[in-house]
């Protein structure tokens, strides 16, 4: 019984080919750029949060699949550790923009800048 | 399916002793736990046994730390016990500075109306989180894996952002928490992805697996692409922590926006952290490449090199332009990072292992990190001890060039503090900050970095024009009484002023043990060179965790 | 991309899959069923409104929550977390020989581990955020 729980893991996995380690890099590398472009240009504090998860979440597919390639759980572990950061700056992020519109009534990023210099 | 498996056995061993090297953080970890709950208490002798706390916490932290931090498993091993030691000393003046910061109109409120709002209290959690995040510092310096250096420099961080942002009453504080929080998120995102590449370009988290992976690729023809862009991303991300270049904007509004005595702090500890770890990852390449075999991997090197001079440039410059105290010195601690990188590109020297301190830009790093720490803190406790009270009815801390106008003759101490401070950071030769950057330059010449040291020099001259300015403004302009502003007093915490006058003895009197001094940072500052024989990249070897179902053969 | 490897047997490596649906429709069925059987049937005004103990769900959107939401929210996130930890540590704990140190090595450091929980607990418990009046 136990066995059959095992499933698909018991047997060893095959390595990865380099081509699919390939496929990816380019989805993580998408989504980090998407984030960046995003948090640089919206103006929305939310949007610029979820831009930064969204930077966050492609590391994690960059680790996982190099997880995969190189047949240890190393990658995988630290996306874990990941989650836990990434959920952190969420609650902490809320928090934050709560505080910022109950005061301005506003998620405007560029509303909130009264130094200069 | 129940085999106990060696490298389980192996796993648990290292593990112990990684357990041992955490027993300061496992001290300041549980002091922290105390803090947080007896902050909340309705008695306020209990609720003020916070800070005090704090720094039971940090001495005990700092002797554990003292006493028995051993080796870790990475490039520079010695360097845990210097970096925890500095963190908890440094921490002790931090805990003078920070008193009174968050609680002063809260407890005011209290004893007005005698009733304790449990949640209106921030300051359970400003001590839990100023501990959390030496912590983390702690733990940065002793890191020896990316997923604890992650974890390290994320501890240290997210704590920061409350604090800034709770740290006045003013919008102004949640403004600048706010934009630390937001560039911090991207900063961390960046490192992340940069550790990402590293892991996938090694397959390694370790640093000493990722040393010695790394000269495995270099022996096979060069290092890998992945490894390449992985440092680079990872060096960028870091550079958010100590404020150089490219993610350097924050850096004047996070500082004026909080109160003085966190902007002491924020120009410590994040720095500090950021230093530790940008040492860690760069020294996983090492600084075996170039023609004289001791410099960093190409690309590596030239980033660096960039970031090192644009960061010391711009904060030079834009420093001279600034009318506000906590500015010119958010300024000045930018440019201060960028000294600071000139140390990390010139790596520990010719032998290798940095041996000597004049040679060895590690230890110049390092023993620029406790200088440049003490006088900050001095300089930005100054501006925490004087306050008015503005219109809005708020206290409101100095920040105007005007408002430290003769000041040694208004409050000769702090006055004399400012003085000390400024003259230390500027670097002129009695004084601790001479004996900061000497081995910076010293190194990099003998490096052979000397356009770095050249540019290094101008911009320490510019740098006396703005530092030179303070001193003079302090000492020798007459005090000015504007008529529209209350004038400024003393702040009724006095414990701002001990950590004021801690720094200033502290930057005359290190400097008389600067000899000492020297020698705990060129032990702090020993680097392992990977070792001569190459490894095969050991794919599919499972040494970090059981997993029994992966290594069971298929049926 | 992967493809995914199953063990021998096919058939009987499907069990488990077939198990939980059972387990989930079973589940499901059984509450429905249940709570028209024994549930206590009164209708009313708050009753009837979509989030029987929540925000109204009628009405402008940019009002104010109360501050418990995002506090509850805040402490499910602790524990949410907290899961997360758990499950690589539950299974590998049972390859560990039972009795041997290390074994107890493991033990004592899922309890440490849950006692941080325990500390954010009590801190939530002295601020208030488990009070809902």
């Amino acid at each position: 019984m136990l066995d059959t729980l095992t499933l698909a893991q018991a047997s060893a996995p095959a390595p990865m080919q380099t081509g699919t380690l390939h496929h990816y890099l380019v989805v993580s590398a998408l989504l980090f750029v998407i984030g960046l472009i995003g948090f640089v240009s919206r103006r929305n504090l939310i949007i610029m949060f979820l831009c930064t998860e969204l930077m966050f979440q492609a590391a994690g597919i960059a680790l996982i699949a190099f997880s995969r390639f190189w047949l240890n759980h190393t990658g995988e572990t630290f996306v874990i550790f990941v989650l836990t950061i990434a959920a952190a700056e969420a609650a902490l992020a809320l928090a934050l923009v709560v505080l910022l519109f109950r005061r301005k009534e506003s998620l405007d990023g560029a509303k909130w800048s009264e130094m200069r210099g | 399916m129940t085999q106990a498996l060696p490298s389980t056995m192996l796993a648990a061993v290292s593990m112990g002793e990684k357990f041992v090297a955490m027993w300061p953080e496992a001290f300041l970890f549980i002091t922290t736990c105390v803090v947080m709950v007896l902050g909340l208490s309705k008695s306020l002798p209990v609720r003020r046994m916070c800070a005090p706390l704090a720094g039971v916490g940090l001495i005990g932290a700092g002797l554990i730390a003292a006493a028995m931090t051993p080796d870790t498993l990475c490039p520079l091993p010695s360097m845990a016990m210097y970096g925890k030691v500095l963190a908890a000393g440094i921490g002790l003046v931090l805990v003078c500075l920070l008193a009174g910061t968050v609680d002063r109109d809260f407890e005011s409120d209290v004893e007005r109306t005698g009733w304790f709002d449990v949640i209106r209290s921030k300051r359970a959690e400003f001590w839990a989180f100023f501990l959390f995040s030496l912590t983390g510092l702690m733990l940065t310096a002793g890191a020896d894996d990316l997923i604890l250096l992650f974890l390290a420099l994320e501890l240290t961080s997210l704590p920061t952002y409350v604090m800034v942002a709770i740290s006045t009453r003013r919008d102004r504080s949640m403004e600048a928490g706010v934009k630390y929080f937001f560039l911090g998120a991207l900063g961390a995102a960046m490192f992340l992805y940069g550790f990402a590449f590293i892991y996938g370009g090694t397959g390694h988290t370790g640093l000493q697996d990722i040393q010695r992976e790394v000269r495995a690729q270099v022996d096979a023809g060069g290092i890998n692409e992945l490894t390449m862009l992985g440092l680079v991303l990872a060096v960028v991300g870091i550079c958010f922590k100590i404020a150089a270049v490219p993610m350097h904007f924050y850096t004047p509004d996070v500082y004026q926006g909080s109160s003085a005595s966190m902007a002491g702090y924020l120009a410590f500890v994040p720095k500090a952290a950021g230093f530790f770890a940008i040492m860690l990852v760069v020294s996983c390449a090492g600084w075996g490449f170039g023609e004289s075999r001791a410099e960093l991997p190409g690309m590596l090197r030239d980033v660096l090199w960039i970031i090192a001079v644009l960061t010391m440039t711009v904060g030079n410059v834009l420093a001279l332009l600034q009318s506000s105290v906590k500015r010119i010195l958010a300024y000045s601690s930018i440019a201060h990072s960028g000294y600071m990188l000139v140390g990390v590109i010139a790596g520990p020297g010719l032998d290798g292992r940095g041996g000597e301190f004049t040679r060895n830009g590690l230890a110049a790093v390092l023993f620029y990190l406790l200088s440049y720490g003490v006088m900050t803190v001095g300089a930005f406790a100054v501006l925490a001890c004087l306050e008015r009270r503005s219109r809005d009815g708020e206290i409101e801390e100095a920040d105007h060039v005007a408002d430290i106008r003769g000041l040694c003759k208004t409050h000769p101490v702090l006055g004399w503090i400012m003085v000390v401070s400024v003259v230390g950071l500027l670097g002129l030769p009695p004084l601790l900050g001479f004996f900061g950057k000497l081995p910076l330059f010293t190194s990099a010449i003998s490096a052979g970095e000397i356009p770095l040291v050249v540019i290094l020099a101008i911009n320490s001259a510019i740098a006396a024009y703005y530092y030179l300015r303070l001193a003079y403004l302090c000492y020798i302009d007459p005090p000015e009484t504007s008529p529209n502003l209350a004038p400024l007093r003393a702040t009724p915490f006095g414990s701002r002023r001990v950590a004021g006058m801690l720094s200033a003895i502290g930057v005359v009197v290190l400097a008389v043990v600067g000899g000492k001094l020297a020698d705990a940072t060129v032990t702090a500052g020993r680097y392992i060179p990977p070792a001569g024989q190459t490894q095969q990249p050991e794919r599919a070897a499972d040494d970090d965790a059981p997993t029994p179902e992966h290594v069971v053969a298929p049926h | 991309m992967i493809e995914v490897v199953l063990a021998d047997g096919a058939v009987s490596s499907y069990i488990p899959v077939m198990l939980l649906l059972t387990m989930a429709v079973t589940f499901g069925a059984f509450n429905v069923i249940a709570s028209r059987l024994i549930g206590p049937r009164r209708d009313g005004g708050t009753k009837g409104q979509t989030y029987e103990s929540g925000m109204a769900p009628i009405g402008t959107a940019r009002k104010r929550f109360n501050v418990r939401f995002y506090l509850i929210a805040m402490v499910f996130l602790v524990f949410d977390i907290e899961i997360i930890f758990l499950y690589p540590w539950a299974t590998t704990f049972p390859n560990l020989d039972p009795g041997s140190t290390n074994a107890q090595v493991w033990l004592f450091r899922i309890l440490f581990f849950m006692a941080t929980t325990v500390v954010a607990y009590i801190y939530g418990l002295r601020k208030g955020v488990f009070r809902f009046d």
